[in-house]
């Protein structure tokens, strides 16, 4: 039985719950002599609930669990005999067999995952009758329980109050269970990959080749500043010297200058900056600016520079975080008690030198604020530079010169057939755990800047 | 700020302070001043609009650039080839024409070979490199519309070769132009809309490729995420905004969805892939596991707008419900989400155009691979629009150039229109209590 089916099933159950439960609380309700305490709708409810709840939560917990029972079990089987002992090969043979049985691979490469598909076939529906088959005897069980329960007296209204709290409850956990299963994940691929190359090579080595990997000394190749260096020049140098000022005086001048038809028709323009994918930035990227700026660099006599430089993709990602940028600053000198600018005007400032001594040093807090959000985001951005950006690791302070990123090092170790155990692999979830741990640490510094200074003034 | 700072420099016991003579503002320093200080106010408005019409100028920049090579992308060159198809005498009956094995039939009859075959015959010797290596697909399904026309002669337009293609349009090679040339003297070339490019899936031929498979990917992961991230949202939204008590659990849960929202998506990726790929064992490039990975990932946005929604619904309305005897949650569901789902719409709509053009998480999980056909269920290996581009970006061929602004180009109109729908319903349904 498929899940879906099986999803369905229980649905329908419920529904059926549903029904017969109202008219049994309707014809109780016809020749009771007391006034039932709830609707005969929330009595359905109630055994609807019962139904569906604890053979859904089954299922969920089911899916979870089985896929490594069902290797258990298949490893149990005699024909896992052909298997080797241990290793990268073994979860290949391990994963195809699996693949194979389910049916989504169409051929072998290795052999004996043909002879395994079988014992992982009849693992697989082993166990998916055995959850099937619970799940219905629970949704059965809860119903009964609950449709035996229907009187009069029953308070199925408060009971499914309850029920429904519970489900939003749930609801709203589940950002804490993504927050933890990024953390989680994160933190154990990264303790696999520490436990192969020392932290401190990684955190403080300047040589960056993942391509060669020495078997002895693997923390050689992985050091990561260059990376480190490159992303922290790209995103938080060249494209805050872009995003910066067209940000802020974008800002500025629509809110203090512009006329309310030019506000109206610029504000949405800018903000369609944001909503361009970044895939199509990274194209443009690479296709138009970056060839451009190689033949600005070429004029001014770099012969070699590179069409893949960091300026083309800190140029370009400049322009894509200005709307950012512009909107932080407009809600935060928005957020200037206007007593302040009209004092300023009164006492016979010009505009900008109200905006400047005046309304930019109150607005500050906030402006700093997104500015380090919109840093936040420009280091985690990812396509611009796994599209404008070379692969070549290098510390330099030459903008025409190639630099690479973190994030471009993730796409590039995680594409193509790589193992799950290789150094290589892990050091991409290393990676991702700093990007996490930085990201993460200006998200919270902002959002708190951003909390104290909205205080101050309301 | 205490009062004494307040008045700082003036005289603390009652000293009278030093008289100033009035300002007189007609002297020659004053009136420089003055000019100075209003020559730098227009410095800094025009600053100001020059930082405003640079941004937009790059934008309509962006947009022109993609436009000018992504327009040509939607046409197509077609070469009008003359099949005599009495003396190719395919061996086909029109029994194996009707029944589903047509397709079969016909590719078993070499009819690829003697397309060729035809084309060296009406364009001369080399003329079979005048047409695409897939326009014997076109002659197919002429034959399959309609069958009768294998006892006659017949002229059916086929697409060009890229080279052809190119030339048609004065970017090709000389040579292909002067064939061009020939051609057009004969009237046997002509240009059109590009319609197979929306119908047909990844190729590797720049000329037959098309953006249906990725689209149709793109709609089903978008299915998975709406289904997942917009109930999760809603009821998380609802939990905090009217439940929640203040502690220091709902503290966490509060922290988690402001982080989440501003965790960089590739993050999301690596979790996809050590979770629902690792973990689970769930397929690779599957729309399933590309939907999760992206509810996750708007789910923050929705709830966030959610929030805002409710907390608009004035107390009156709730004050109301509960007098008259509801209960909370009847409140909730009867009263305030109805009035909020303007709002909270607005946000999905937002999230999912967001979540329509992301492209790293996707790689993460393998969404990357070569996908010749649409997919047909949620566990298929499939691709998604902004991925599809990015895999056409890194192609040599100039074909590919046009194909990929192409795309982009669909991509940014259904971003486009998604997000002229969110502001519509927000001007429609915008509600002044």
């Amino acid at each position: 039985m498929t899940p879906f089916a099986l999803f369905v099933i229980i649905v329908g159950l419920g529904l059926i719950g549903w029904l017969t439960a109202r008219t049994r609380a309707l014809a109780q309700a016809a020749t009771s002599p007391v006034r039932p305490n709830s609707l005969p709708g929330q009595h359905g409810s109630y055994v609807a609930l019962w139904t569906v709840l604890p053979a859904l939560a089954f299922l969920a917990l089911w899916s979870a669990i089985s896929p490594s029972l069902i290797t258990a079990s298949a490893l149990a089987d005699p024909a896992a005999g052909v298997l080797p002992a241990t290793g990268y090969e073994r979860d290949m043979i391990l994963n195809e067999a699996r693949s194979l049985a389910s049916g989504s691979a169409y051929g072998a490469f290795f052999t004996q995952s043909e002879a395994l598909a079988p014992a992982f076939a009849a693992a697989m529906a082993k166990f998916r009758w055995i959850g099937a088959i619970v799940a219905l005897l629970l949704a059965f069980a809860g119903g009964a329980f609950a449709y035996t329960r229907v009187s009069p007296s029953l308070r199925a209204r408060t009971r499914v109050e309850r029920g429904v709290m519970l489900i939003l409850l749930v609801a709203s956990l589940i950002a804490i269970l993504t927050t933890l299963g990024i953390f989680l994940s994160l933190v154990f691929e990264s303790v696999r990959f520490f436990r192969i190359v020392p932290v401190t090579d990684f955190l403080f080595g300047t040589h960056w080749s993942p391509q060669i990997i020495s078997a002895k000394d693997p923390g050689a190749s992985l050091g990561a500043v260059p990376l480190f260096w490159g992303t922290f020049f790209i995103g938080a140098v060249i494209a805050m010297i872009v995003a910066i000022p067209f940000g802020l005086m974008s800002a500025i001048y629509l809110t203090q200058y512009a006329q309310p038809g030019f506000r109206r028709w610029m504000k949405p323009a800018l903000e369609m900056l944001a909503g361009v994918p970044t895939v199509v930035y990274g194209y443009f990227a690479a296709l138009t600016v970056g060839p451009a700026i190689r033949q600005v660099a070429v004029a001014l006599g770099m012969p070699y520079a590179s069409s893949e430089s960091a300026l083309s993709a800190g140029l370009v990602m400049g322009v894509m975080i200005i709307p950012f940028v512009s909107s932080m600053a407009d809600d935060s000198i928005a957020a200037v008690p206007t007593s302040m600018r009209d004092g300023s005007l009164a006492m016979g400032a010009t505009t900008n030198e109200t905006i400047r001594k005046v309304l930019l040093p109150a607005a500050l807090p906030g402006v700093v604020a997104g500015i380090l959000l919109a840093v936040s985001r420009a280091i985690g951005e990812t396509m611009i530079v796994v599209m404008a950006a070379s692969g070549a690791a290098t510390i330099t302070l030459n903008p025409f010169e190639s630099a690479t990123t973190v994030t471009k090092q993730i796409v590039d170790l995680l594409t193509g057939e790589a193992e799950f155990d290789s150094p290589k692999t892990l050091a991409a979830f290393a990676l991702g755990l700093t990007l996490f741990a930085i990201t993460f640490l200006l998200n919270v510094v902002a959002l708190n800047v951003v909390k104290k200074y909205r205080e101050a003034y309301e | 700020m205490n009062s004494s700072a307040l008045v700082a420099g003036v005289p603390a016991q009652g000293a009278e302070p030093a008289r100033r003579a009035p300002t007189d503002w007609r002297t020659d320093a004053m009136q420089r001043r003055i000019r100075r200080r209003y020559a730098a106010e227009r410095r800094f408005r025009l600053m100001g609009l020059a930082a405003v019409v640079l941004s937009g100028a790059f934008l309509a920049f962006l947009l022109v650039t993609m436009m000018a090579s992504g327009l040509r992308g939607f046409q197509r060159t077609e070469v009008t080839l003359s099949l005599d198809f009495q003396s190719m005498a395919l061996p086909v009956t029109p029994a194996q024409l009707a029944g589903p094995g047509a397709d079969l039939a016909l590719a078993g009859a070499e009819l690829q070979d003697k397309v060729s075959g035809a084309a060296e015959n009406a364009f001369g010797p080399g003329g079979s490199a005048y047409i695409a290596d897939t326009a014997w697909l076109a002659v197919r399904d002429a034959i399959k519309a309609d069958p009768a026309i294998l006892k006659t002669r017949a002229a059916i337009p086929v697409p060009a070769s890229t080279g052809i293609d190119l030339a048609a349009r004065g970017e090709g090679k000389p040579a292909d132009e002067a064939v061009v040339a020939r051609l057009a003297g004969l009237k046997l070339i002509s240009t059109g809309f590009n319609w197979p490019f929306f119908t047909r899936a990844d190729a590797t031929d720049p000329g037959a490729v098309g953006i249906w498979g990725a689209l149709k990917g793109s709609l089903m992961t978008m299915l998975v995420t709406l289904l997942l991230a917009f109930p999760v949202g809603v009821l998380s939204a609802v939990y905090l905004e009217e439940y929640a008590p203040k502690n220091r659990w709902t503290d966490l849960i509060e922290v988690s969805i402001n982080n989440l929202a501003a965790v960089p998506s590739i993050i999301f990726g690596l979790l996809g892939l050590a979770v629902f790929l690792g973990t689970f064992g769930l397929p690779r490039s599957a729309p399933i596991v590309g939907g999760m990975t992206l509810a996750l990932m708007i789910m923050p946005v929705i709830v966030i707008a959610g929030r805002n929604a409710i907390k608009a619904v004035p107390p009156s309305i709730r004050d109301a419900a509960l007098g008259i005897g509801a209960s909370r949650i009847q409140v909730v569901f009867h009263h305030v989400l109805p009035l909020a789902l303007p709002g909270i719409l607005t946000g999905t709509i937002i999230g999912m155009a967001r979540a329509l053009g992301e492209t790293a998480p996707l790689l993460m999980i393998g969404m990357r691979a070569f996908i010749a056909s649409p997919p047909e269920g949620f566990s298929d290996p499939a691709t998604v629009l902004p991925v599809q581009i990015f895999l056409w970006s890194d192609e040599v061929g100039r074909g590919f150039v046009e194909k990929t602004s192409a795309a982009i180009l669909v991509l940014l109109a259904v971003l486009l229109a998604m997000n002229a729908l969110a502001i519509y319903l927000r001007n429609k349904f915008e509600t002044r209590w």
